[in-house]
């Protein structure tokens, strides 16, 4: 068992458990001896011996205050982008500023386009699409005239293997898929009769991340991305 | 820190239980020393940081594998950010998969008796380096507070490669000797 280690020296495989609690081994030397600590319940038992031996060094390590930064970051890593946007009412409440901002700016950059473009999309209708701890910041303008939704991503990246979807809510009511979108292209989504029936201002839209081919329910299944509601221009 | 072993074991569970008023807790109990081993460790205080934001995002998705009983508490933690801190060294050189076996074995760790005896076991572990060479006994150390490698270990004490690691594995058998006994 020792042979395809270098046990050169004293000790060898005796201190090899230390030499892996201390964290010395070269990279080959010591993905080798997990592999053995996997197998091989008697050395565990030595890595036991010199962590719990070693652990009386820990004084050594100074407490020392970390910055105040640390504290807000773990907490986005860990929770902001995973809760589900339906259960959280504290997300809705803390969506409704970053949204308004973005929406102002949307509107002004809607003013100040010039409308000569043929193409122009004469929306009825704003909303910012955002949400704590996910980068994603999609625009969503509505047109009236043409039943259709305009999807402008601000910031957002593909994901490999995931596909982002589109959700229309009134009010308390269940979301309503509008479909797969893509986040690195504009999207212009219909919207679907039964939708349209009540889409209007204070409708949320908001997008999920699913599976490839989006949701395998009728409702979301991934994180919500980004969220907002449709406001008045 | 050693008065609140029970307490700081109880957010540990309470943590396995998803309890973030708990996470809060444990954060402010116990983040000074694990900054202070990612910041020793990796002597850069912005890395020092985002090792110390990943840390406790692995105690919060692995607060189930602490066993009460095993390490203690603060001993655990400080060996989450200790091998994460060495991860973050070693991912400086080209390396393979993340190993986090030190975490694995605490499933039977010594008994409560023992992790009750800790302040006695310093004194062991004092004695037992201080009966080894002082550079030896220097170098035992720098490994494991300062994360040195071999290589490093060979620089600071000015010896060929070989020589250092014979001399470690020496100090280390009589370590084990003397802490045996």
């Amino acid at each position: 068992m020792s042979d395809e280690i270098d046990i050169s020296g004293p000790g060898g495989d005796e201190i090899l458990a230390a030499e892996y609690a201390l964290g010395l081994l070269p990279e080959v030397e010591r993905e080798s001896a997990a592999a053995r600590l996997r197998q091989d319940p008697a050395m565990r038992a030595d890595l036991r011996f010199w962590l719990h031996g070693f652990s009386s060094l820990d004084i050594g390590f100074a407490e020392t205050p970390p910055p105040a930064t640390a504290w807000p970051a773990i907490e986005r890593r860990l929770f902001a982008s995973r809760r589900g946007v339906w259960d959280s009412l504290a997300l809705w409440r803390s969506l409704a500023g970053v949204a308004g901002a973005i929406a102002v700016l949307a509107i002004g950059l809607n003013l100040v386009t010039p409308r000569a473009d043929p193409n122009a999309f004469a929306a009825q209708l704003v909303a910012a699409l955002s949400a704590q701890g996910s980068n994603v910041q999609v625009v969503a303008l509505y047109n009236a005239d043409s039943g259709e939704v305009r999807l402008t991503t601000l910031a957002g990246d593909r994901v490999p293997d995931k596909d982002y979807q589109l959700w229309a809510i009134e009010g308390t009511g269940a979301p309503q898929s509008l479909g797969v979108i893509k986040i690195d292209a504009r999207n212009d989504v219909k919207l679907p009769a039964d939708v349209l029936a009540q889409f209007g201002p204070g409708t949320t839209l908001a997008i999920s991340l699913e599976p490839l081919g989006g949701s395998p329910k009728p409702v979301p299944t991934g994180p919500v991305v980004a969220a907002g509601k449709a406001m008045a221009i | 820190m050693a008065g609140d072993t029970a307490d700081i074991a109880d957010l540990i569970a309470r943590c396995a239980l998803r309890d973030r008023a708990a996470f809060k807790a444990l954060y402010g109990r116990t983040s000074a020393k694990l900054f202070g081993v990612t910041l020793r460790i990796l002597r850069d205080r912005s890395e020092a940081e985002e090792a110390l934001q990943e840390v406790y995002v692995k105690i919060w998705q692995r607060a189930d594998r602490y066993v009460p009983g095993g390490f203690s508490p603060i001993s655990w933690l400080v060996a989450v950010a200790r091998n994460h801190a060495l991860d973050v060294l070693r991912a400086r050189r080209p390396q393979g998969e993340d190993i986090d076996l030190a975490l694995e074995v605490a499933d039977a760790g010594p008994n409560p008796e023992q992790a009750a005896a800790n302040r006695a076991e310093r004194g062991r572990i004092d004695d037992c380096l201080g009966q080894l060479d002082a550079d030896k006994a220097d170098a035992v150390r720098g490994a494991y507070l300062d994360g040195y490698s071999y290589e490093e270990l060979a620089d600071r004490h000015k010896v060929p490669l070989n020589t250092m690691r014979t001399w470690l594995r020496r100090s280390l058998l009589r370590l084990r000797e003397c802490l045996s006994a």
